[in-house]
């Protein structure tokens, strides 16, 4: 074993300088217990500014359409353009940071490209294409894709009855709209409506005992 | 149709996920040295039945609206060579994981545990157990010669039983057997702990098949929450065995220390990795420097380590006061074979140029503030206390990330009224074939400021220093403290700064 007379310590490993004072060291090595390790530098931290980074601008964006006029005399195509990229950039991010739980991916999604099609509809002035198709394609879309999605990839239940039953309460907020009267077209709204008290059905008669058991664990006090 | 089990995160734990950053994962590390190199796998079989008696360590933890909680899953663990760094992240948000792994480097077994899942001396019941199931794989020969063993061995534990039927004998504070009965040395007698000890005579577990899902329940919540206070053993200071630093059961949240304290800064490691020194060294020799002080090692070790701060910090500047935590194992008063955390933290403090300052004044200051803090009636007080705070209606309906906000500034407040944590995890007795077959066991956490852990295994007494700065002034004054006073030490590092990296003659990997 190598020796640091300087600190009077025996010192295991391969180590030519002491660990402990930095001199150089005397003797045979032994066995090092501790192998060497390559420094990781994570990619989280990159990830976690390229977020940041991205909500700044997808906000900043958002913002700044507030200073343009509706209609023709705005800045018209090019807000459209502006805005789907931004869309786009929005979705992929979202999808790209809830990877790992689809459930609450289509949630998310549902929420953030509803509120980005509200306020979209209101800087064009308020035609009401949001609320008429926007929104119940987005959440009659969605259900439809859960139920799907997660018989295909086979989905444990508990791991995403929460958010299918999200999904299928959100798909109930155009039949909300429809009774406030902001609706322009009602048969989307009806059709989402109806898709959602169908899933709604569907998942309290065969699974009303796992969305108990699940609620009871995720909302316990 | 599949109904997991789940539980509630205990109430320790929930500091750790609160508290929990890159540069300090709250992992700890367990680690055995057996006599040659390691049988991967002969080490996956043993792993494989070990782990089926343990539903805890099947737990993946998950998030629900107002708290965290365990919940039951179907990964199984797998046994791999020591590829990443010592204490590696083991929880990811949104990743279903197990929350410990195993690893081996040619005669070591190391077992890393997140320590929202389990503190040392949970961890210790299934490394035990771990060990005595490899060593009799790996010597079948030995299994029937080996002196000691017994049918309710946990290796032969029928299976379904969750906890170690023979848990690892932890004698506690080496230095009880110093000064039996002195006024200042209460410490636990070296003989087995009652509470850790198989004794028909001592209900071996009340909790035991208490909880219907399988997961073990949260023995602060069976001892300190509203219940009348179960009986309970009635001994004034044990070991010191449980561990981590930023638990906020050692005193009402939110309390931080009044007087500044001298806070260790340093240059953080390049990629998060704590910077490990272990010493080892002959435990009566340590147990012959204590002796004369009077206190338990533990303290002793604390005084000793404080001089190191202050010597290698030029004399603490403005803050003259350095301050510790030292964990406390509750099980030794309020008998439980859960291996899910039970502990809490006692704050000691010594503050210079205000008296007697030397390594004997330390040790007499540090054991007046410890002592009283660790009668089982201060711990039931303060826990009652705490539970009461943490199961207020108020609280209980704060959704979770508030929680974690609350929790992490209280964190943040306690953490600036520390210098060091120390932990020990006491003398480890193995049950046959393993105690034969175990040279060191070795302990260390990661850190979020200058820690030592230190456990004694075989003679050999072992403190590890972690630490998230690359400096290690501390322990190199700590270390000749020792050797000064005639203490053989042989050290062990891991190699942290790219200088260190490029320099290993081996290579990366080996």
């Amino acid at each position: 074993m190598r020796r640091c007379a300087t600190c009077a310590v025996d010192v295991e490993g391969d180590w030519r300088t002491c660990p402990l004072c930095g001199e150089t060291m005397e003797g045979e090595p032994t066995p090092d217990p501790y192998p060497t390790i390559a420094l990781e530098y994570s990619r989280k931290v990159v990830f976690r500014l390229l977020f940041a980074a991205s909500a700044v601008v997808i906000l900043g964006s958002l913002g700044v359409q507030l200073l343009f006029g509706a209609g023709e005399h705005g800045i018209g195509v090019w807000r459209t353009v502006w805005l789907s990229v931004v869309a786009m950039w929005m979705v992929v991010g979202t999808a790209v940071r809830k990877r790992r739980n689809l459930a609450k991916t289509v949630v998310y999604l549902v929420i953030l490209v509803g509120l980005l099609c509200a306020y979209w509809d209101y800087l064009a002035g308020w035609d009401g294409w949001a609320l008429s198709y926007a929104v119940p394609a987005t959440c009659g879309g969605a259900i439809l894709a859960l139920l799907l999605t997660v018989r295909i990839v086979r989905i444990e239940v508990g791991e995403h009855i929460v958010h299918t039953g999200l999904a299928v309460l959100l798909g109930l907020a155009p039949l909300v709209f429809l009774g406030l009267g902001w609706v322009r077209e009602p048969l989307p709204s009806v059709a989402c409506g109806v898709l959602s008290l169908l899933a709604l059905a569907l998942l309290v008669f065969t699974r009303g005992a796992e969305v108990r058991h699940e609620l009871g664990k995720r909302l316990h006090l | 149709m599949t109904r997991r089990a789940w539980v509630r995160l205990d109430n320790a734990s929930n500091i750790f996920l609160a508290a929990w950053t890159d540069a300090d994962p709250k992992v700890f590390r367990i680690t055995a040295e057996v006599d040659d190199d390691i049988d991967p796998a002969l080490l996956q079989q043993a792993l494989d039945a070990t782990f089926d008696r343990y539903p805890l360590y099947h737990a993946v933890l998950r998030r629900g609206i107002f708290w965290y909680y365990l919940q039951d899953s179907d990964l199984r663990p797998t046994v791999t060579p020591d590829l990443r760094h010592t204490c590696a992240p083991l929880h990811h948000p949104d990743r279903k994981e197990l929350l410990f792994r195993v690893v081996h480097h040619h005669r070591r077994i190391s077992l890393e545990v997140f320590h929202a899942l389990s503190d040392g001396t949970g961890a210790l019941w299934f490394l035990t157990d771990l060990l005595t199931a490899y060593l009799a794989l790996r010597h079948p020969e030995g299994r029937t010669a080996a002196p000691g063993q017994t049918e309710d061995t946990a290796a032969e534990a029928p299976a379904g039983t969750r906890s170690p039927a023979d848990p690892p004998g932890q004698a506690g504070d080496q230095d009880s057997s110093g000064a039996p009965g002195s006024p200042v040395s209460p410490g636990p007698s070296v003989a087995p702990d009652p509470a850790l000890d198989a004794d028909p005579a001592v209900d071996p577990d009340p909790l035991e098949g208490a909880h219907p899902l399988g997961l073990t329940p949260d023995s602060f919540v069976h001892y300190f929450h509203r219940t009348p206070p179960p009986e309970r053993l009635g001994r004034r200071v044990g070991d010191i065995s449980a561990h981590g630093a930023d638990e906020p059961v050692s005193r009402r949240p939110g309390l931080v220390a009044l007087r500044r304290v001298h806070r260790v800064t340093g240059t953080r490691t390049p990629d998060d990795r704590p910077r490990l020194i272990e010493l080892s060294m002959p435990a009566p020799q340590v147990l012959a420097l204590a002796k004369p002080h009077g206190v338990p090692v533990t303290l002793f070790l604390t005084a000793l380590f404080f001089e190191a701060v202050r010597e290698s910090s030029g004399g603490l500047g403005k803050s003259q006061t350095i301050a510790a935590s030292v964990p406390v194992n509750l099980r030794q008063f309020f008998p439980s074979l859960s291996p899910r955390n039970f502990f809490a933290t006692v704050r000691v403090a010594h503050t210079y140029g205000r008296g007697d300052d030397d390594l004997g004044g330390i040790c007499r200051d540090l054991a007046a503030q410890f002592l009283p803090e660790t009668t089982p009636e201060a711990l039931e007080a303060k826990l009652r206390r705490f539970l009461r705070f943490e199961r207020s209606p108020l609280l209980r309906i704060v959704p979770r990330p508030l929680k974690d906000l609350l929790l992490r500034l209280i964190n943040r407040a306690n953490n600036r009224g520390l210098t060091v944590a120390v932990s020990n995890l006491g003398r480890v007795v193995l049950p046959e074939p393993a105690e034969a077959r175990v040279r060191r066991m070795l302990f260390h956490v990661s850190a979020v400021r200058p820690q030592f852990c230190s456990m004694t295994h075989d003679g050999v007494m072992t403190i590890s220093f972690t630490s998230p700065f690359q400096e290690a002034d501390h322990v190199r004054a700590f270390t000749r403290m020792l050797t000064e006073q005639g203490v053989d030490v042989t050290v062990a590092a891991a190699r942290v700064t790219e200088q260190e990296i490029e320099d290993s003659p081996a290579g990366v990997g080996a």
